[in-house]
């Protein structure tokens, strides 16, 4: 015990310590208040009772939670609106951050076996797109599923329309609802929502299984085709079985990330298909005006979001022990 | 064990862009046998295995195993065992399912393969550990591991790129003679790609010095030693001292000294040559090409005692191993250089001794 | 046969990456004030608007410039004691800080922005421009923290020692061997926080309290009424700045190793 302390003592000794506590404290009161106390004020007002007209006051009543666990009326009326708005935002979610990983891993996988130059280039496009707001990434998808101009178009002129009708495939999106009578239609749907999602946590996907797929060690799948795996055998026999791990934690970071995404939805999602973040939205500062009510679904968002959260980093972590 | 033989490369080059890696090496690998790859980093010896096991395609030339040609066969389908410098193994199986990797996507079944990689973990001595992860495995554990799981597959030809560059010394002087016991004892062909002269001097039946993508020289290790072919496998194998001259009558001048040379050096009078004389072979006794020289060093390491020497040709070091004379730095002697021991290679005129 | 299949892949990705972009660029040309791709009757006279003649983007130009810079300073500031705190130290205290200095970017932003509209509305500062910068710098404070740590880990504890038996202080050892060896690491940390705020609007939507707004939170407040080309032109300029500044940082730093690739490859 003794010697395993004063090699740890040798080891930090030649950083310089910090000799002013007060500073350390300062410094963390400052973290704790501006990065902790909202989240504090969020589930404390979540108790709180909205004021007609007014606003809202300190309280500590269940009534916001009941109303969007069973609805406002309960026990005499059941109603699960915003249960469902729950469950919309897990579903776009889910299905948005499967497929930007699905379609990310091999992407990157590419990616980390090219030239180092290669990679800062590819690297610098995937950034900047990783960081372009969702109102122009919704802007652009707007552009191209709208019925004037992009894709619905271009079935339209190059004849993508009339072989769908021919060949009977028009009727089948119809019942998807992605065609109008007289031509295919994407907005609004599921279609370009979970589109949109996926885009928007694509270049994170990449950033987030970048670590893992470069620091795969090349002389593994070399190993694996000297004993004579073919390439598909060593993908589902060393490739995916060592970054299983990483996977299922970017996924799930993804799909916190896509918790929270509200241009998306609005523009995207039928209007029966809203997610909680829009209500939230709506709640505190839209038509609504319930503070406490918001800042109830809010802390379900965050209970949702921070229980994935916790189990990415377990992941993370045992991928990392090994 | 059924043995397919005649490993055979023919004009086998490798260019990354305008670099040749490889160029224009042709070998017969004898079956059985341990050749060793020799020669300093970046001299192609890696990218020459990695062609042999199909991991990289060659530019140009041909391979074949036992008449036939293997050139564009890809890597899974050789059946050749090959054990990675990082030793490549898989860290999410235990070392049990490492070792059986290659039976298992074979389709043996699961009994088979378990017992087979018992076998092979008795034979490196690792039957204890068949349940472990890799990340509980000391260094040389590893390799063991990783020669075991490269043999499990019964393979054709036994590849190693570095297999020792991970172990520290002591180990690996162990591990050498292990190696090579082993690989007698299963008599396969094996190829072993090293920079460490020791390493190839201690398992080799035969030794490939190469350098700049060439080969150098061909031989077994006294061959290569003894009769080195020219100044780089001279350098390159064991010490040698260097000398610039011009051979003049068979004999070769240095200056003011004319060297007598024994067989005659088959040369026209004033080429310009280099010559090398290991350090033992030269001596503070005996008759032959007696230059005057002063002690500038001794190095003294127990068994031997290196004698830096200052001589009208230049400086040299002597190994002395049993004059027992008493020297001090400044001391007058004289050095001895035995005209068989003296090996003489064309130079290109404007060449530097090194 | 497989390379080229990767290479189309990789391309196709690419492409797909790049769709919305060019079409939002086309869509900037637009002459008329509707979002119409390809452009119709293509001009310049959206980005006039946008950078000259509309004050109302203009100032929110402004806003943006100012709450980017004033808060990617703000948190490479704060994240550089904070990362140094628990380098030098790693006490389980410092990670536990970190952690939750971490928090905000994790989160929804939708959650912690009205979090923050609830505490600024207690302190009674919403809508002030400085709460829009410490908002931004609290919510970005992930980003800075993280670079400036790979910066002190990559730092040789030996060059402390080195440092220290040549005579140097602890205060002389920090301005001449440990603030040199990780400034690459903090301007990567600055130009990620700088990126990011000037492309966040929700979190600015919650503080900002109508009082202001920066260019992305302007798009976002007249979404209902549709979008039009002169936002286009923001769009184009955000994802211009966004490249420039990532190259800069590719060309003076090792973005490979900054997004946690294995330096000993390659």
């Amino acid at each position: 015990m003794t010697a395993v302390d004063s090699t740890k003592a040798e080891m930090t000794a030649p950083v310089p310590q910090m000799r002013r506590p007060w500073g350390t404290w300062a410094l963390g009161a400052l973290i704790l208040f501006l990065a902790v106390t909202p989240f504090i004020l969020v589930i404390v007002i979540s108790f709180g009772q909205k004021i007609e007209g007014a606003g809202w006051e300190w309280d500590f009543t269940l009534a916001n939670y009941q109303r969007f666990f069973v609805g406002a009326l309960w026990p005499d009326e059941v109603t699960f609106l915003h249960l469902q708005r729950l469950y919309y935002a897990l579903y776009y979610a889910v299905i948005a951050s499967v497929l930007a990983v699905a379609t990310a891993f091999p992407f990157t996988y590419l990616l980390t076996r090219q030239s180092r130059r290669a990679q800062s280039c590819w690297l610098v496009f995937i950034l900047a797109s990783l960081s372009l707001s969702e109102v122009f990434i919704v802007m652009g998808w707007d552009v191209l599923l709208s019925n004037r101009s992009g894709l619905p178009m271009l079935f339209e002129v190059s004849g993508a329309t009339d072989w769908l009708k021919r060949t009977g495939w028009f009727d089948v999106l119809r019942e998807w609802g992605l065609a109008n009578p007289r031509n295919v239609k994407f907005k609004t749907s599921e279609f370009a929502t979970i589109l949109t999602m996926s885009y928007l946590v694509w270049p994170y996907a990449v950033i987030l299984l970048y670590p893992a797929l470069s620091r795969l060690d090349p002389s593994l799948t070399e190993a694996a085709r000297t004993m004579g795996a073919s390439p598909t055998k060593v993908m589902t026999s060393v490739i995916l079985p060592t970054v299983k791990l990483p996977l299922i934690g970017s996924t799930l970071l993804l799909f916190v990330f896509l918790l929270g995404s509200y241009v998306t939805v609005v523009v995207f999602a039928e209007p029966a298909k809203q997610t909680t973040a829009v209500a939230v939205y709506e709640s505190v500062r839209g038509a609504t005006l319930d503070a406490p009510f918001g800042a109830a679904q809010a802390v379900v968002l965050l209970v949702t979001a921070a229980l994935f959260l916790v189990l990415a980093q377990y992941l993370t972590k045992r991928s990392e022990a090994r | 064990m059924t043995k397919v033989a005649g490993l055979s490369l023919k004009y086998i080059r490798k260019a990354y862009g305008d670099v040749r890696a490889v160029d224009n090496v042709s070998l017969d690998f004898a079956d059985g046998a341990l050749t060793a790859l020799l020669g300093p980093s970046g001299c192609g010896k890696t990218t020459l295995l990695r062609m042999i096991a199909g991991l990289e395609d060659p530019s140009a030339g041909s391979i074949s195993l036992g008449g036939q040609d293997i050139t564009r066969l890809p890597a899974h389908k050789r059946k050749f065992g090959m054990v990675f410098q990082s030793f490549a193994l898989f860290p999410h199986l235990n070392v049990s399912d490492n070792v059986s990797y290659a039976l298992t996507i074979a389709g043996t079944p699961r009994g088979q393969a378990a017992a087979r990689a018992r076998e092979l973990l008795d034979l490196v001595q690792l039957s204890a550990f068949a349940d472990r992860r890799i990340g509980e495995l000391s260094g040389g554990q590893r390799q063991r591991v990783a020669i075991a799981r490269a043999l499990a597959q019964e393979p054709d030809v036994f590849l190693l790129d570095e297999p020792m560059s991970a172990l520290d010394a002591k180990l690996r002087e162990d591990m050498q003679v292990e190696l090579r016991q082993l690989q007698q004892r299963l008599g396969i062909t094996t190829i072993v790609v090293t920079h460490d002269q020791h390493e190839a001097m201690t398992m080799a039946d035969q030794i490939v010095v190469m350098s700049e993508g060439r080969i150098e020289q061909v031989g077994t290790p006294q061959a290569i030693y003894h009769q080195p072919e020219n100044a780089f496998v001279a350098d390159f194998i064991g010490k040698a001292n260097f000398f610039d001259g011009v051979t003049e009558g068979g004999n070769v001048r240095l200056g003011a000294h004319l060297l007598q040379i024994t067989p005659r050096a088959n040369f026209i009078d004033g080429s310009p040559v280099r010559i090398a004389i290991r350090p033992e072979k030269a001596g503070l006794v005996g008759e032959a090409n007696r230059l005057p020289a002063k002690v500038t060093f001794v190095r003294d390491v127990g068994p031997v005692r290196d004698i830096y020497l200052d001589t009208p040709i230049g400086p040299m070091i002597v190994t002395d191993s049993d004059s027992g004379q008493p020297l001090r730095i400044g001391d007058a002697v004289a050095v001895a250089l035995p005209a068989e021991a003296i090996h003489v290679f064309p130079r290109v005129a404007d060449q530097v001794a090194a | 046969m497989r390379r080229l299949f990767g290479h189309i892949f990789m391309a196709l990705s690419g492409l797909v990456l790049a769709l919305p972009i060019i079409v939002v660029a086309g869509a900037s040309l637009n002459g008329g004030r509707t979002m119409l791709f390809p452009p119709e009757d293509p001009n310049f006279a959206r980005f006039v608007e946008f950078f000259i003649t509309e004050t109302i983007w203009v100032r929110a130009l402004q806003n943006s410039l100012i709450v980017a810079f004033g808060s990617a300073t703000l948190a490479v500031l704060l994240a550089w004691p904070l990362a140094y705190l628990l380098w030098a130290k790693g006490s389980k205290a410092s990670k536990v800080l970190a952690g939750l200095g971490s928090l905000p970017f994790a989160l929804p932003p939708i959650v912690f922005g009205v979090g923050l509209g609830f505490l600024w509305a207690f302190i009674g500062s919403l809508g002030a421009i400085w709460v829009g910068i410490v908002s931004h710098a609290t919510l970005f404070l992930a980003l800075p923290l993280v670079t400036i740590s790979i910066g002190l880990q990559s730092i040789d504890r030996a060059h402390l020692d080195a440092a220290a038996t040549m005579g140097a202080t602890e205060a002389v050892t920090f301005r001449t061997v440990i603030l040199p060896q990780t400034l690459p690491y903090s301007i990567s940390g600055f130009f990620f926080a700088l990126v990011l705020s000037f492309n966040e609007f929700i979190v600015m939507f919650f503080v900002s309290a109508s009082a202001y707004a920066t260019v992305t939170l302007q798009i976002f407040n007249s979404l209902r009424n549709g979008y039009t080309p002169t936002m286009a032109v923001a769009a184009v300029l955000f994802i211009t700045v966004s490249i420039a500044v990532f190259s800069a940082v590719a060309r003076w730093g090792d973005l490979p190793r900054l997004m946690g690739a294995d330096q000993s490859r390659n």
